[in-house]
């Protein structure tokens, strides 16, 4: 649904009354990579971590019924901009886990921010790769290829690693019956959230102004020159 | 009078467009602190040449590190490096691009300084204390005014919105040492392999020219990419109605169930302009709609429109842009 | 020269129940449930509530019945999503599920205080007295969108399993007996072969399957056909296309109309309804039955809108959202004769429990369920689920207000087949004020898809996007998303001729269907499930989940 956001009381948050929550792509992507490596391994564990309010709660149960064996629930009143804030509460979670892998998703729609994953792993010491559209993991070490602007990289890392999942990972799995029915019975904690110091603060929210009126420069092959100056003069875009 | 901080992009020994802009950007900020603008260039050795181009637009000192680890993008190195250039230098700003290598090594920097940083910013301001950025959150749908109380205050702005100016400063080269051994990042990049065939993707592409219906016949989109080829920047894509047919892979479909694309130039050639498609294209900075109705609907969200036969005004088009784009 | 004269029936191809029903032994792995309601209306949700409840209090007063297993399955991503009502809704069936609540506990948005009705006569309105099959004191404003998500709520809180995202793509059947359903798989091409993302379709088997599928079900048409249960009349339907507008000028009552645009050998009138504080529910009711190949109920809509009346109250507005259902009609006489059998039983507008004349059906559908529920209760417990112990169910209703309300009312929409506006509405009117007894009897009425249409001239239609709108301008408003590769879900008859491809054109709100030149081009993703197309045109079934209209307000 192509939402039209209204902008809160507040002024500094969207009024999400009526709206109702997902998991985004990115992270489903995330998700997906670290099921299908676990398949690929036949062993292992996934555990999934997210911070927010309740309504968090169904975005973990999801990705349960995709096929996560845990879930963690770091809660929170309201999800801050700050991507710094988050990245303390999650880091101090992920310290001692072991993990052999994390995976974020490239960046969180709403914030469009785009800077836990790589935050985090700065604070935890781990080699980080970030918006991957392929993986491959063997013997502890793993390449990647990262979309850049009309190029790739090729890049290889060692496990324990922080990636960071962009679009042409994979597909993600719908849940299946089964699995929302096998989600509701796996283990899902919820913690308060650490959150560190705020350090950017949304002052004021608004909507893009709307478009300027166009207009239309002429008929047939005999307008095309003004279109040229137009293109040229005025948008600046030839 | 503080100083503000550019890092300064390149691929392959060259600057990019966006380290242009970086600079650009920084010199803004730095006159209205009475500041200098110091870049940092990192690459492979002889590099430094490039070093001119960024005092030509406006950096007051250009830090300079030659070195064969910077060949390719080594983000552990290039971060640490980075890091400490702002630490010791008492910024006001660190300015980065939100582009695929600064999306990745901004955040790395302002983790490595403990501040926090604003990515894809599209406007920003100094006044006295408050470094006030613009960012667009929710895909675009909405635009946030963020307060960064921090010093140096990390953003990185979108590519494409601060046009580089030509502001020509003294440039001072100095050369910097890597921290430590850039052989011993953990993250390595191996390879560099340039986009597939000259065919720009739609989501890269500045200029995108799609086709729809009104083209009547799938060798006719022939027109279209004759067009793009004029351009040499642009991509080709479609409408679903072209691509339902057949005429175009589902993967060239711009709409709100295919591919979303917010290029500088948009052009619709015979196009209506259902609610679908529109959702797909309409934060284009320009749009272009060329179609025989004038009542399509696509005239409403089109910024120039021509009405007319496609047959008789692209091929037009095509040769005007041509000739436009000569000597570029 | 001889008027050409268009049966639709002669170009629809048959219910597919080969598809619909299977009769292979369900997979080793199927999911075992004990009752399966197919569809997540308020129906199944209040079948579904009733019965776990009853078991709950069973269990706690030292039952033996144990932890007994409820899922509703419902095709639409979310709940509520694919559910479109006027709606006023009478609360009685509320307070029966749920007698320790207050009228304000429910998901109303407010009670009716004032109504007008008009007649238009072109554009302009004259003002009727209310009919009194049209009184809606002591009932309340509604969106049945939000009353779903409400009873879904319930419905979780009592641990029911809700999965959405699941539609029933066939009934599994033993004999005359069903034992469960198979949901329908995700991820085809558009050949129809599994594509990347492709997940297999899942079985469910059940001691009751609930059969809750809301208008022109598929899976209610196929056991109905396979087990020969008929009705007096054959089933028939109107379309209805409804807009929500946030308004910026007030509207303080509901308001009927009837008349213009319509023609008057066409069924059917306008409604709209304040849904406060700042929305409009507005939307047109057209019987299938109508007689001109290119009579457009959109666009009917679309022509309403310009009328004064309405106008005033969107003018400077925005249409928030567009959706389109249809609704069955027949009333008394075409429900089926049965409506339960081996672990089975058919509740709310699948049964048909619509009253045509006051338009409500959303109360006799909970009721339906509630009814259904107590019976499953009383059969689980016994361990019997047959035909025997199911028929309890038919007793609960014929003893009831809906076989009573349905009984009272039973001719009223059938006159208008035979009288037209004005005979029908004189034949309706001694109705109403006879209480059901004169004209007695019953009225044959023919299937919607069996009524000849002719080609009339049709003004053109441009809408301005701003007060009207294309149908796929209003698609998207519906949220639908529905991935263009999609296979198709529509059988087609072969070799559609053009008059025929009009007809389909017109008949379809949402766009799926168009003459180019003298072919038919058929674009499925559009499809919002209304159902138009299964009652005249090319048959509906089940397609994969997450496609269709996303309805948060109607």
């Amino acid at each position: 649904m192509d939402v039209r956001f209204k902008i809160g009381a507040d002024g500094t948050s969207i009024d999400d009354s009526g709206l109702k929550y997902d998991i985004n792509d990115f992270d489903a992507w995330a998700v997906e990579a670290a099921l299908q490596l676990k398949e690929k391994a036949g062993q292992g564990e996934v555990v999934v971590l997210s911070l927010g309010p309740d309504s968090v709660a169904e975005t973990i149960r999801k990705a349960l019924s995709m096929g996560a064996d845990k879930g963690v629930h770091l809660k929170t009143d309201k999800i801050p901009f700050d991507g710094f804030a988050i990245a303390s509460a999650l880091a101090a979670e992920l310290k001692d886990g072991g993990y052999d892998l994390i995976f974020f998703g490239k960046m969180s729609p709403d914030s469009s921010n785009g800077i836990v994953g790589p935050i985090v792993a700065e604070m935890l010491g781990l080699p980080c790769v970030t918006a991957i559209s392929k993986l491959d993991i063997a013997d502890g070490k793993g390449t990647a290829k990262r979309e850049l602007e009309g190029a790739q990289e090729i890049v290889e890392f060692p496990l324990p690693a922080v990636l960071t999942v962009d679009e042409g990972l994979n597909t993600a799995r719908y849940p299946s019956l089964k699995g929302i029915m096998a989600a509701k019975k796996k283990p899902l904690e919820v913690k308060p959230a650490a959150l560190g110091d705020k350090k950017v603060a949304v002052k004021k929210l608004e909507l893009p102004p709307e478009r300027a009126a166009g207009r239309i420069i002429g008929e047939g092959a005999a307008a095309v020159p003004d279109l040229i100056k137009a293109l040229q003069t005025e948008a600046k875009v030839l | 009078m503080a100083n503000i901080f550019a890092f300064a992009e390149a691929r392959n020994g060259e600057l990019r467009k966006v380290a242009l802009e970086a600079v650009t950007a920084a010199r803004k900020l730095a006159d209205s602190t009475g500041g200098e603008v110091l870049a940092l260039l990192v690459g492979a050795p002889g590099i430094s040449a490039k070093a001119e181009q960024l005092a030509q637009h406006g950096a007051d000192v250009v830090f300079v590190c030659e070195h064969e680890g910077f060949t390719q993008y080594n983000p552990e190195a290039t971060a640490a490096l980075a890091a400490e250039k702002i630490k010791g230098g008492g910024y006001r700003a660190a300015v980065f691009t939100t582009s695929a290598q600064g999306r990745d090594l901004a955040p790395r920097v302002a983790a490595k300084l403990g501040v926090s940083l604003v990515t894809d910013v599209i406007g920003v301001e100094l006044a006295g204390d408050v470094l006030t950025v613009k960012h667009p959150m929710n895909i675009g749908k909405v635009i946030a005014t963020v307060d960064i109380a921090a010093t140096p205050a990390i953003i990185a702005i979108r590519p494409n919105t601060f046009t580089p100016a030509q502001n020509a400063k003294a440039g001072r080269v100095e050369s910097v040492q890597p921290v430590g051994d850039p052989s011993a990042s953990r993250v390595v990049v191996k390879e560099l392999i340039q986009g597939g065939g000259g065919k720009l993707d739609l989501a890269d592409a500045p200029v995108v020219i799609a086709g729809g219906r009104g083209l009547k016949a799938a060798e006719n989109f022939k027109l279209v990419e004759d067009l793009a080829d004029a351009f040499g920047n642009a991509a080709v894509g479609a409408t679903r109605a072209v691509t339902d047919d057949g005429w175009r892979p589902h993967s060239d479909q711009i709409g709100q169930t295919g591919r979303l694309v917010s290029p500088d130039l948009y052009i619709a050639v015979g196009i209506s302009g259902a609610v679908q498609h529109l959702a797909g294209m309409r934060t284009s900075r320009t749009i272009v709609a060329i179609n025989k109705d004038k009542d399509a609907p696509i005239f409403k969200v089109a910024d120039y429109g021509i009405v007319g036969d496609v047959f008789e005004v692209v091929p037009a088009l095509t040769a005007a842009v041509r000739e436009a784009r000569r000597g570029h | 020269m001889r008027q050409l004269r268009i049966i639709p029936e002669e170009f629809q191809p048959a219910l597919p129940t080969e598809r619909l029903i299977v009769r292979d032994p369900l997979d080793a792995e199927a999911v075992p449930m004990d009752v399966v309601f197919v569809g997540g209306g308020p129906a199944g949700l209040a079948g579904a509530i009733e019965l776990a409840k009853l078991v709950k209090h069973d269990n706690e007063s030292g039952g033996t019945l144990g932890e007994i297993q409820i899922a509703v399955l419902e095709k639409a991503p979310g709940l509520g999503e694919h559910s479109l009502s006027g709606a006023i809704v009478n609360p009685i069936a509320f307070r029966e599920l749920f007698p320790e609540m207050k009228d304000s506990d429910f998901p109303f948005r407010a009670p009716v205080t004032k109504e007008r009705v008009y007649f238009m006569m072109g554009d302009r309105a004259q003002r009727i007295p209310t009919p009194p099959t049209m009184q809606n004191h002591g009932y309340y404003i509604a969106s049945i969108a939000e009353i779903v998500r409400w009873l879904g709520e319930k419905a979780e809180a009592a641990g029911i399993n809700v999965f959405t995202g699941f539609p029933v793509a066939s009934i599994a059947m033993e004999g005359s007996k069903i034992i469960g359903v198979r949901t329908a798989p995700t991820g085809l091409a558009r050949d129809g072969s599994p594509g990347s993302n492709y997940s297999p379709p899942t079985d469910i088997s059940a001691r009751v399957t609930v059969l809750s599928e809301g208008t022109r079900g598929a899976l209610t048409q196929a056991y109905l056909e396979s087990e020969k249960i008929g009705s007096e009349n054959p089933q028939i339907y109107a379309l209805g296309v409804k807009e929500i507008w946030e308004t910026k000028q007030p509207l303080d009552s509901i308001i009927h109309t009837l008349g213009w645009p319509l023609p008057n050998d066409a069924f059917g009138g306008s409604f709209m309804y304040p849904l406060t504080p700042n929305l409009v529910a507005l939307g047109i009711v057209v019987g299938l039955d109508y007689r001109q190949t290119t009579l457009d109920v959109h666009e009917l809509l679309q022509r309403l809108k310009t009328a004064p009346l309405i106008r005033q109250y969107l003018d400077n507005g925005e249409m928030v959202e567009w959706g389109a259902k249809t609704i069955p009609e027949g009333g008394y006489y075409a429900l089926p004769k049965r409506r339960f059998g081996d672990g089975v039983i058919i509740v709310g507008d699948a049964a048909g429990y619509v009253e045509v004349a006051s338009l409500k059906g959303i109360h006799y559908a909970m009721q339906s369920g509630i009814f259904a529920a107590r019976t499953i209760f009383e059969a689980l417990k016994k361990n019997d689920t047959s035909e025997q112990a199911l028929s309890a169910y038919g007793s609960l209703v014929d003893a009831s207000y809906i076989a009573d309300d349905l009984r009272k009312r039973r001719n009223m929409r059938l006159a208008f087949q035979h009288g037209g506006l004005y005979g029908g509405g004189i034949k309706a009117t001694l109705m109403t004020l006879t209480g059901g007894k004169f004209p007695g009897g019953k009225i044959d009425s023919h299937a919607d898809a069996s009524v000849a249409r002719e080609p009339a001239d049709a003004p053109r239609f441009v809408p301005d996007g701003k007060l009207t709108f294309s149908k796929l301008d209003a698609n998207f408003k519906s949220g639908n998303a529905t991935r263009d590769d999609i296979p198709s879900h529509l059988i087609v008859g072969q070799d559609i001729p053009p008059e025929v491809a009009t007809l389909y054109q017109h008949m379809c709100p949402a766009g799926v269907y168009e003459r180019d030149g003298d072919r038919l081009v058929v674009s499925p993703a559009n499809c919002v499930d209304c159902k138009a197309t299964d009652v005249i045109g090319p048959r509906w079934t089940p397609r994969e989940g997450e496609s269709g209209p996303r309805y948060r307000l109607m």
